[in-house]
């Protein structure tokens, strides 16, 4: 299926498959409005038989039914979650999991290019991506250019553990919010701890194969 | 109850009955040391929440490698010690980062003692002279004369021989003169 | 002339020992961190920064907050994504200094953004607000709710970059 197809039926929710459409509907929601739920559920059905994870989808309906949102806010804001995490598996590859392509959402919202997330996956080649991913949506967050972010993470990422890199984000967390450039203190906190000094906005030739073990 | 006890029993008693398994044992450990360390991290780093980061570490990294505290009666000289190294990690990562001066909030908070303008002027000119001295000699300086340790303390907590401590403690204190006399003629 | 040099050094060694005021959390904050590891006396669980419980070990390693690990254990094995298989998760200590504060709890994809689900405890006079919940890895958006009405998000962590439902959430990532 193409993407412009699979958005379409993403985004009206329709069930693409009949035994999913049968599935038994998620009992938390049930807390949604009768009317979100009416429209969610077939979203949520949908995603599932084009083999998205969907617990990410039944968070978004229950955070807006917690925080007492509209109904069509809600619909609208599982709908485009949806949509984005296909973007997201267009971007990544169908072994991508669901911490991966949340972190994925995230990044390409807050801005960064499609080809990024691609350079990334195929530079970490066997790598989880989970926290590379959600590292990189985070530096681009606080400010610092997507592209820059990726290489840094990049560099990083073949040498030191997934707790190394989030601790390394919270340093440049801290010196952004003490008033550091954001693209200067993630250059200075993780171009230091990269062993080999690589640069922001350089990139290396990727060393292995994009072929990923599924997470 | 807790409370007696903690003021009251010695390092080695309360690193005792937190590897038995009293982890809140802890926390009579941490109240001791806490001030003491942390005005060495603030001093030392001239920032406050870097300062609070590295404390926080250094006893998480305490509390996870007690076991290997060899004497726990000087529990205090052993967290010391993990303090500066990790005094010394957070300062080089930053060395080559363009300076934040952040005013620490507990400057301000006691700057309406005695002559407030007076007072808060001092204390940044300090702290603009301790920025310009050498990270090891700012260590020295600090170990010589704020915590008041011996040399053969010093030795123990830097791993630094007695005759480099004395230069580096030498050599600082010429400097912060120099530039605490141009200061002061200011 | 060496005594005023002296005195100099004097002077700035006194002022350098004033005490420094830290964070009035921070005692929480060690303590929340020390009791999310207390396996950690064992030396095989050195190795890493955050180690990592079954959910029934997270059931008895946050014995002290019995009233929220119900939850989280169940959430837990419904997160796995494959039934049936053990998810390892991390402890994660959640802290606000909210001295003003008569309740707060935490909400997340973690515990279904339930309310009630994750209460905060209250540390003493400090002001600060603890909770510490197991999560398997993953990405987790939340935020806390102050007194039942107030959601904010949390201080010391990203901001999320969407906010769908007119507040803002925070974002954590946990790794393996």
């Amino acid at each position: 299926m193409n993407a412009i197809a699979r958005f379409v039926a993403l985004t009206l929710g329709i069930p693409l498959v009949a035994a999913t459409a049968a599935r038994a509907q998620d009992p938390r929601l049930e807390r949604l409005p009768a009317e979100a739920r009416a429209s969610v559920s077939p979203v949520i059905d949908s995603a599932r038989a084009i083999g998205l994870p969907t617990e990410p989808l039944v968070d978004r309906a229950l955070e807006g039914a917690s925080k007492n949102a509209p109904a069509p806010l809600i619909v609208q804001a599982v709908r485009r979650l949806a949509a984005d995490m296909g973007r997201a598996r267009d971007v990544l590859g169908r072994a991508a999991g669901q911490a991966e392509l949340e972190a994925a959402v995230d990044a390409l919202r807050a801005g960064a290019p499609p080809d990024v997330l691609v350079r990334l996956r195929d530079a970490l080649g066997l790598r989880q991506l989970a926290v590379p991913l959600g590292v990189t949506a985070d530096l681009t967050l606080l400010g610092v250019p997507a592209d820059s972010a990726a290489s840094l993470v990049i560099a990083l990422a073949r040498s030191v553990a997934d707790s190394d890199l989030l601790a390394l984000q919270r340093d440049v967390e801290r010196s952004v919010a003490l008033g550091a450039a954001p693209l200067a203190a993630a250059s200075q906190l993780l171009g230091d701890a990269a062993p080999t000094g690589l640069e922001a906005g350089t990139a290396r030739t990727p060393a292995t194969p994009t072929t990923r073990r599924k997470p | 109850m807790g409370h007696t006890h903690r003021e009251t029993a010695s390092d080695g008693a309360l690193v005792r009955r937190v590897l038995a398994g009293d982890v809140e044992a802890y926390a009579g450990l941490v109240a001791r040391y806490r001030d003491r360390l942390g005005r060495y991290a603030v001093h030392l780093l001239g920032d406050q929440a870097d300062a609070e980061d590295a404390l926080q570490e250094t006893f998480v990294r305490a509390y996870r490698n007690l076991g290997q505290c060899a004497d726990p009666e000087r529990f205090g000289a052993w967290v010391f010690r993990i303090l500066v190294n990790r005094c010394r990690t957070i300062g080089g990562q930053r060395a080559k980062r363009e300076r934040v001066v952040v005013r620490s909030e507990a400057h301000v908070a006691e700057a309406d003692v005695e002559h407030p303008a007076d007072r808060q002027a001092w204390r940044e000119a300090i702290r603009w002279a301790l920025d310009r001295l050498s990270p090891e000699q700012r260590e020295a300086f600090l170990l010589k004369y704020v915590e008041e340790l011996s040399y053969e303390e010093m030795m123990e907590i830097t791993g630094a021989g007695e005759s480099a401590l004395k230069m580096r403690v030498k050599r600082a204190c010429e400097a912060m003169r120099a530039m605490l006399a141009e200061v002061e003629r200011a | 002339m060496p005594e005023m040099e002296d005195e100099l050094i004097g002077r700035v060694a006194a002022e350098l020992r004033r005490p420094v005021r830290l964070d009035p959390a921070f005692d929480d904050r060690v303590m929340a961190a020390v009791r999310a590891h207390p396996l950690a006396l064992r030396p095989w669980l050195f190795r890493r920064r955050t180690f990592s419980v079954t959910p029934l070990g997270a059931l008895a390693v946050a014995a002290g907050f019995a009233g929220l690990i119900v939850a989280t254990t169940l959430q837990l094995a419904r997160r796995s994504e494959e039934p049936g298989t053990v998810t390892a998760a991390s402890v994660v200590p959640f802290v606000l200094h909210a001295p003003d504060a008569r309740s707060v709890t935490l909400v997340g994809d973690f515990n279904d953004w339930d309310a009630a689900a994750t209460p905060l405890r209250a540390t003493g006079a400090s002001g600060s607000w603890v909770v510490t919940v197991p999560l398997p890895p993953g990405r987790y958006r939340y935020a806390f709710v102050v007194d039942g009405t107030r959601w904010i998000p949390d201080p010391a962590a990203p901001r999320a970059p969407d906010d769908d439902f007119g507040t803002p959430n925070s974002v954590l990532t946990v790794g393996t």
